[in-house]
Parts: C-alpha cells; sequence; structure tokens
C-alpha cells in the first residue's frame, strides 16, 4: 500500500485546464468505471472483498451497478457454466455502449480447473473479453491492477469512435 | 495396433497395477457387536426381509428389496427414530452387472446413529418415491435422475435439477466421459448462436497442459506483451508495463515512488 | 459494436401468459446480487404475496462428483476447497477425515490442534462472511464494512498459514503440510481479544434496529419438523429447536476435549438464525484460546509430528524422502499412481459453518474412488425454499434467503 501526496495546486495552478475532448471524455470514462456485479463463484468473494473495507474499490470511482443497464464493465468473476451461458449474453447485450469485459479468474479464463462437461471453457466463447486475470482466485489487488490497466486502455482509445468489433462473430 | 479401451467405463483407470496386488478391505464387523443397531435390525428383520446386514466404519449397512424401500423408511422414521435423510444417491454398476445400487443415508439424533440402507434396481428400472417421507427426498431423487437417469415413481416433479431442462445424457454415468460429449461440447454454443457459429468460435480447446508461445491469440510472455494476433517472431521488445503513460494523464498526478510511503504492517 | 446476433428469444416468450387470474410470475436470478451466487427463483405472486416457489439451481453446477471419480486421492483435495469457499478448509477436512476413517489412520495430537484452529478460524470467517452479505441485502451498509474489516485479519492469519487467502488446500489426508508460522498465535491472539467488543458492536447496530427486527422477527419461520424433514443441519436445525451439532454429538479432531456450549432457539424464524450466528462466532473464540492452550501444551511436550506415519497411504517427510531410497521410492509411487485405500465405503459428516457436511466415498481398491458423493448442507437449504418461501412477501424472499446461509458452490457442486 502507498500513500501519496496530490497537490492540485503544483501542476496547472488554477482550477483551469485546457484539454481536448477526447481526453476529458476518456478521463470521465476511466475514472467512473461500473462495474456490473457478476459474482459467480469463488472469484465472486475475492471481488466483493475488492469492494469492502480494506480494498476499498471506490477510490478509483469503482462502484458496484446490479444491473446491467447502468454499468460500464462487467467483471466476470467465477465459473461460467453451461447452464448460465446463456444468461451472460443476455446481460452482456443489455449493457450499454462503450462496455468492456473483465475475465477474473482462471475459470472465467479457460474454464481453469474445471475441465468438465458442465464448464464453459472460457468466457471469450460468448462475449468478448478485454482483459484476463490469471489467478485461482486473483487477490483484490489484481483485480485492482486490472481495473487500472483497463482504465489505461480506455484513455489510448479515440472517445468519439465506436469500439471495434472484437473477435466472435 | 491402439490400446483397447472399455467403452462401458471411460473413467480414469491405474495405469499400472502389480498382478499380485490384493486389495484388502475395509474391516466389516457382525451387527450383534452394537446392541443399539442389534435391535434396530430386528425391528427391520420382522417385518421386511433384509439381504445383508454388517457394521463398517461406525455405520450399519443393511441391504434390503427394492420394493421394500418405502415401508422400511417409514418404519426407520416413525418407530426407530431415524428422523431424517441425510443423502441419497446411486451407484453406478452397469458395466459389472447391468445395476444400479442406491443408497439412502439415516440418522437418528436420538441415538447418534447412522444406518446407511441400500438396494439395487436393474438398468431402466424405477425407484419408489420417499418424497412423502422425507421432503429432503424431492431435491436428491431429482438429482438422481439428472445423474444417472433413474426415474422415481410417484414424484411431484420429476425434472432435471442440475443440468439444463434440455441437456441430452447422464453426466455421472460411468459411459459419460468427464470431458463431455459432442452434444455439451457445443451445448453453450448450439443454444446461444446457432449450429453455423460452430466454425468461427472454434471447438474448445481442453489441453490443460497446452502452452504454445507462437500463438499471440491466447498466450502472453511476461515482460514481452505484443497486441493480440500478432505474429511471434522470437525477438520481441521487452515491454514494460506500467499503470500511467510516458506523457502524464489528464488530472491524474503522477505516482512517484520515490515519495510514497509502503505500509508494510497491515494490521497496523 | 454492432449488436452480436444470437438465438435467444426474449425472455417473456418463454413464460405462458394466458392466465385468467391475477397471478404474476417474477423470475428473481440467477444473476442477483442478493441471490448469494447463482439461486434462481421462479415466484408466483398475488399482489405482493407469494403463492409458489421454484428454486431453479444449476448455474454452478460444475461436476465435481466426475472430477473427483477421475482424480487420484489427493489430486482432489484442491478441488474440494472449491464447494463451500467461503470457508474452505472445513471442506478439505471433512474429506481428509472421510480418506483417512477409510484406511484407518490416526492423525498426530499436533496435527490435530492445528487443524483444530484452521476449522474454527474457517467458521469465524464463515459467520463475518455471513452477517456482512445478510446485512448488506437487508440495507446495513456499515455492518458489512465492519465484518468485512474483521474477516480480512482473519484471512491475513490464513494467508500467512498457507499463502491463499481463499483457497487454502491447508489440510493434507494423514496430517497437515506445514507447522503453524510464528506469528499465528500472536496474531490470533490480538484478534481474538478485540472480537467480542466487535461482536458487541454489531449487535448494537443491529439488535434494537427497528428495520433490521422488521424483517427478521417471525420471517422465515421454520418448525422443527419441516426442518428435520428437509434435511436441515447446522445453524438452520438449531435455530428450529433442535440441539444438534455433530462437534458435540459424534466428535471428531479434539472437540470432546473443548469445552462450548451449543446455542439453540425454538422460535425458528430469521432473528433465531442470525441469534444463532452471533453466538456460534463467541463459541468458536472460546475453542481456539482453548486450542491455543493446546498447541502450548504440544510445544512443550515435544510433539513434532504433523503427518501420520503409513508409508503405504501417505509420503514420508520430506526429509526422508531427500535422504533415504525407500521413502523416495514410495513417495514416488504415491505420487505418479495415487495411493490405494481399501475396498469399503465410508460415510462421514463433520460440522461445517454450514451445517452437516458429508463424504460419502465408495472405493473399489483403485487409486481413484468409484463414487463420491457430496452432501452438501446448502443443497437442502435452499430445497427448503419451496415450502418456505409461500405466504410471504417478497421484501422477505431476500431476508429470507440471507438467513439461510447458502453457497452456490455447494449448493451445485
Ligand atoms: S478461478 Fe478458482 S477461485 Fe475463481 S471461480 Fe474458478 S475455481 Fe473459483
Amino acid at each position: 500500500m502507498a500513500q501519496h501526496k496530490v497537490n492540485y495546486t503544483q501542476d496547472g495552478g488554477l482550477p483551469i485546464a485546457l484539454t481536448s475532448v477526447d481526453k476529458i471524455v476518456n478521463w470521465g470514462r476511466s475514472n467512473s468505471l461500473w462495474a456490473m456485479t457478476y459474482g459467480l463463484a469463488c472469484c465472486g468473494i475475492e471481488m466483493m472483498a475488492a469492494g469492502a473495507s480494506r480494498y476499498d474499490f471506490d477510490r478509483f470511482g469503482t462502484i458496484f451497478r446490479a444491473s446491467p443497464r447502468q454499468s460500464d464493465v462487467m467483471i466476470v468473476a467465477g465459473t461460467l457454466t453451461k447452464k448460465h451461458s446463456e444468461f451472460i449474453k443476455r446481460l452482456y447485450d443489455q449493457m450499454t455502449e462503450p462496455r468492456w469485459v473483465i475475465s477474473m479468474g482462471s475459470c472465467a479464463n479457460t474454464g481453469g480447473m474445471f475441465n468438465t462437461y458442465a464448464t464453459v471453457q472460457g468466457v471469450d466463447r460468448i462475449i468478448p473479453v478485454d482483459l484476463y486475470l490469471p489467478g485461482c482466485a486473483p487477490r483484490p489487488e489484481t483485480l485492482q491492477y486490472g481495473v487500472m490497466l483497463l482504465q489505461k486502455k480506455i484513455r489510448a482509445n479515440k472517445a468519439g469512435n465506436a469500439q471495434k468489433a472484437k473477435r466472435l462473430m | 495396433m491402439r490400446a483397447y479401451k472399455p467403452k462401458d467405463n471411460v473413467q480414469a483407470k491405474a495405469y499400472y497395477t502389480d498382478r499380485f496386488y490384493v486389495a484388502p478391505q475395509v474391516p466389516k464387523s457382525a451387527v450383534e457387536t452394537d446392541e443399539v443397531f442389534a435391535s434396530d435390525l430386528e425391528a427391520i428383520k420382522a417385518k421386511f426381509e433384509v439381504k445383508d446386514a454388517y457394521i463398517q466404519v461406525e455405520q450399519m449397512v443393511i441391504y434390503i428389496n427394492a420394493h421394500d424401500i418405502y415401508g422400511v423408511l417409514e418404519l426407520m422414521r416413525d418407530e426407530l427414530q431415524y428422523t431424517q435423510l441425510s443423502e441419497m444417491s446411486a451407484i453406478d454398476w452397469l458395466a459389472k452387472d447391468n445395476t444400479f445400487e442406491i443408497f439412502y443415508q439415516m440418522l437418528s439424533m436420538t441415538k447418534r446413529k447412522r444406518i446407511r440402507v441400500k438396494y439395487f434396481i436393474e438398468n431402466g428400472q424405477a425407484v419408489d418415491s420417499v418424497e412423502k417421507l422425507f421432503r429432503s427426498a424431492d431435491w436428491s431423487e431429482r438429482e438422481m435422475f439428472d445423474m444417472f437417469g433413474i426415474e422415481a415413481n410417484n414424484h411431484p416433479f420429476m425434472k432435471r435439477i442440475l443440468m439444463p431442462y434440455d441437456w441430452q445424457g447422464n453426466p455421472l454415468l460411468k459411459t459419460y466421459p468427464l470431458e463431455g460429449d459432442e452434444f455439451a461440447a457445443w451445448y453453450e454454443v448450439d443454444k446461444i448462436y446457432g449450429k453455423e457459429a460452430r466454425d468461427i468460435i472454434g471447438p474448445e480447446l481442453r489441453d490443460t497442459a497446452r502452452v504454445d508461445r507462437y500463438d499471440s491469440e491466447r498466450f502472453s510472455r511476461l515482460g514481452f506483451e505484443v497486441p493480440k494476433g500478432t505474429k511471434i517472431t522470437g525477438d520481441e521488445e521487452p515491454h514494460v508495463e506500467s499503470y500511467q503513460e510516458e506523457s502524464g494523464v489528464f488530472m491524474v498526478t503522477k505516482l512517484d515512488k520515490e515519495s510514497s510511503k509502503v505500509i508494510d504492517d497491515p494490521q497496523r | 459494436m454492432a449488436q452480436v446476433k444470437n438465438r435467444l428469444t426474449p425472455f417473456f416468450e418463454n413464460i405462458t401468459f394466458d392466465r385468467d387470474d391475477n397471478e404474476l410470475v417474477l423470475n428473481f436470478g440467477p444473476q442477483h446480487p442478493s441471490a448469494h451466487g447463482q439461486l434462481r427463483l421462479m415466484l408466483h405472486l398475488q399482489q405482493e404475496q407469494i403463492v409458489k416457489a421454484h428454486p431453479d439451481i444449476g448455474y454452478l453446477h460444475r461436476g465435481m462428483e466426475k472430477m473427483a471419480e477421475n482424480m487420484i486421492y489427493n489430486e482432489f483435495m484442491p478441488t474440494t476447497d472449491r464447494m463451500d469457499y467461503i470457508a474452505s478448509s472445513s471442506n478439505n477436512y471433512g474429506f481428509a477425515l472421510a480418506v483417512e476413517k477409510l484406511i484407518g489412520l490416526e492423525v498426530p495430537r499436533r496435527a490435530k490442534v492445528i487443524r483444530m484452529f484452521l476449522l474454527e478460524i474457517n467458521r469465524l470467517m464463515s459467520h463475518l462472511f455471513w452477517l456482512a452479505t445478510t446485512a448488506l441485502d437487508i440495507g446495513a451498509m456499515t455492518v458489512f464494512l465492519f465484518a468485512f474489516r474483521e474477516r480480512e485479519y482473519l484471512m491475513d492469519i490464513i494467508e500467512g498459514y498457507c499463502g491463499a487467502r481463499l483457497t487454502h488446500a491447508a489440510i493434507r489426508i494423514g496430517g497437515v503440510p506445514l507447522d503453524i508460522q510464528d506469528s499465528f498465535l500472536g496474531q490470533l491472539r490480538v484478534f481474538l481479544d478485540k472480537l467480542p467488543q466487535n461482536i458487541k458492536d454489531y449487535e448494537d447496530l443491529l439488535d434494537s434496529n427497528r428495520i433490521w427486527l422488521m424483517r427478521m422477527e417471525e420471517v422465515g419461520t421454520i418448525s422443527t419438523e419441516m426442518a428435520l424433514s428437509w434435511g436441515c443441519t447446522g445453524p438452520m436445525l438449531r435455530a428450529s429447536g433442535v440441539a444438534w451439532d455433530i462437534r458435540k454429538e459424534e466428535p471428531y479432531e479434539l472437540y470432546d476435549e473443548v469445552e462450548f456450549n451449543v446455542p439453540f432457539s425454538d422460535k425458528g424464524d430469521n432473528f433465531a438464525r442470525y441469534r444463532i450466528y452471533m453466538e456460534e462466532m463467541r463459541e468458536s473464540a472460546k475453542i481456539l484460546y482453548q486450542c491455543i492452550e493446546m498447541y502450548e501444551k504440544c510445544e512443550k511436550d515435544g510433539q513434532t509430528e504433523l503427518m501420520a506415519h503409513a508409508p503405504k497411504y501417505i509420503s514420508a517427510p520430506k526429509l526422508d524422502i531427500m535422504t533415504q531410497n525407500y521413502s523416495l521410492m514410495q513417495h514416488f509411487v504415491l505420487v505418479t499412481q495415487g495411493m490405494r485405500p481399501p475396498v469399503g465405503e465410508v460415510y462421514v459428516a463433520t460440522e461445517s459453518p454450514k451445517g452437516e457436511l458429508g463424504f460419502y466415498i465408495n472405493s473399489q481398491g483403485g487409486p481413484y474412488p468409484y463414487r463420491l458423493k457430496l452432501r452438501a448442507p446448502s443443497f437442502w437449504h435452499t430445497g427448503i425454499l419451496t415450502d418456505l418461501l409461500p405466504g410471504h412477501y417478497i421484501p422477505d424472499v431476500v431476508s429470507i434467503i440471507g438467513t439461510t446461509n447458502i453457497v452456490f458452490g455447494e449448493v451445485d457442486r
């Protein structure tokens, strides 16, 4: 854990900043990533821990929302089974663009240790994924680092452009 | 020639067994060695045929006839104080003699004893539901139906419980492979996108040990990450992943590692 | 990105509306933040009142029983973590105990004490987590933050022991792999000394809170007959008037040497269950204090063994493997082929934080179990919703699901 001082008067001086639309839109998007609670299994518990008192996800502007219609990023935390696969597609379709997907844990990435008849071997068979977090279960720090990388990815995009179609259909 | 693989049991097998290996047995003792069990067994024997009974690992096991099960459990619940059905399920012996073995795990809280009631049924035969006696059997029997395809007579709602309603196959049969059959492999693709999407999405990758450093679609080399789909030549530039861009981020102060304080006692 | 085409029909087309009464079918889940995982409930409503409930499970069915049939015994241990992932060590323990009973092993005393530590810490973690999530569902955000804070301290202790926060795999068949770390006892003592005050804080926030009482009292009442008939165990059963705790009635490990009470209530409602969870935390703390004493006594008596000695089934200590030829050979065979327990079957029940966790193992003398049935308490605690929910109102659903304390890794396995 690290503490550092933020000195707002240092860089620009007064609360006036000149910037481009791209930057300000991306700044807004990347710093208020509302995540959809998609705790499917054990990883979901670590996702909750990331949002709880010690790890405090609110610092990143990330608040968990229960509804796909209010959220920007879907954190698929846990094992996706074949029975559930239909619903993840439905919920993904309900999210508004721009939307991102983080696949958390090896189950969501590849099926992980559950190499069985009932698990989908990676959520990217069903929805496009932006970020894969390895681990079983990944620590809350990993998830937070993942969100930081996602913010970086968002900043690298042009805000006006429609999202490019990712793999899959 | 390819090695012969039995089709009736496709589960993992020991790849080597010593020719002279004789498996030891978990010791069984006679029912008479325990008073409580002995009297329980007497009570059951008085009304029903008991084929075999012994005590193994502190629990009594009795074998009865398939059609007696409702009566036996009713007797045990009402007269012998076995008030809880902890568990019931089946064991697949189809490869051996085309039967299923069904077991019911009973618990008496007043006597602190557990009894396992067992019987055999033929393949295709249905069991009698005990859902009227123990509500917990409602879900257990559905699970058994789901996993083995054994139906229960007089069950109020005989449908799959763990697998989807439109699933094919009974996963816990020994003939069902761990990784699923053809239907299971394409289940989610067929259901969501339709059969024509199979070519685009591709088959499942089930090889857990597969590592291919030239495949940038699925693997990345730590410290040498490249964008997805790049052709790997082997002389990639080292890639340092940092949270913030060099040019700085709008309205966010850059983290200075030197001047930040690291707290290493989490319990402070 | 253009909307990707799919074949799924809109959901309402799956439901028929040709009723002439005013019954409404409400779908709840499988992705619902207060469903504690992936529970799906089809509720038939008359206005706000539920007339029929149909829980649909299996959204987390991962095929663990099938996996067990294809894995050697030691290999299956990490999979048991993922059953009740809030308290992983209790699953590890249940499985280890079942196999030990099957092969007839006696575990050294020091290992037993360490196992007791792990089990009780897991119970505390599980109950704290239960409190946090249930309070959150009912709207008590503060309690959620408080309880998670305490849980993190326990997580630190466990992490120091086994290196993992959630999926411990900290118990082996025949003992435990490691001795506890040096800071373990100290950290645990600090935590335990603070715990009574913490529990009191939660109670101060909740016990006399009007909203909490209204959502809890006289809601979700389970009668004794219903609890027995549905196979309820653990706090669910104890809240319904049966003081049945396997730790007390069929003691395993060293539970017959420690002093603790079994709290129970005959009310059977949500509030009774909440009280029982709180009391059980206090009892766990009591047990942990006694474990500390037992551990220190082991230390004094020089009992250092951590694994049982049974060369046919258990690898020798690392030092022997590295120095003695025979131990190395044994180890090699046990790792590559797996241990071969005797032919027979065993059902062992342990008291996990949620209730009776049972493992039924049928061994045919091979390195793979022929059949392994996991008896998870939550399975039946979900089933009881069928009979419990009718007559209640929609908001009660959330509080009832909360107090049943179901975990879906365990329900669906
Ligand atoms: S990756 Fe591991 S911890 Fe996460 S859901 Fe899968 S099994 Fe559970």
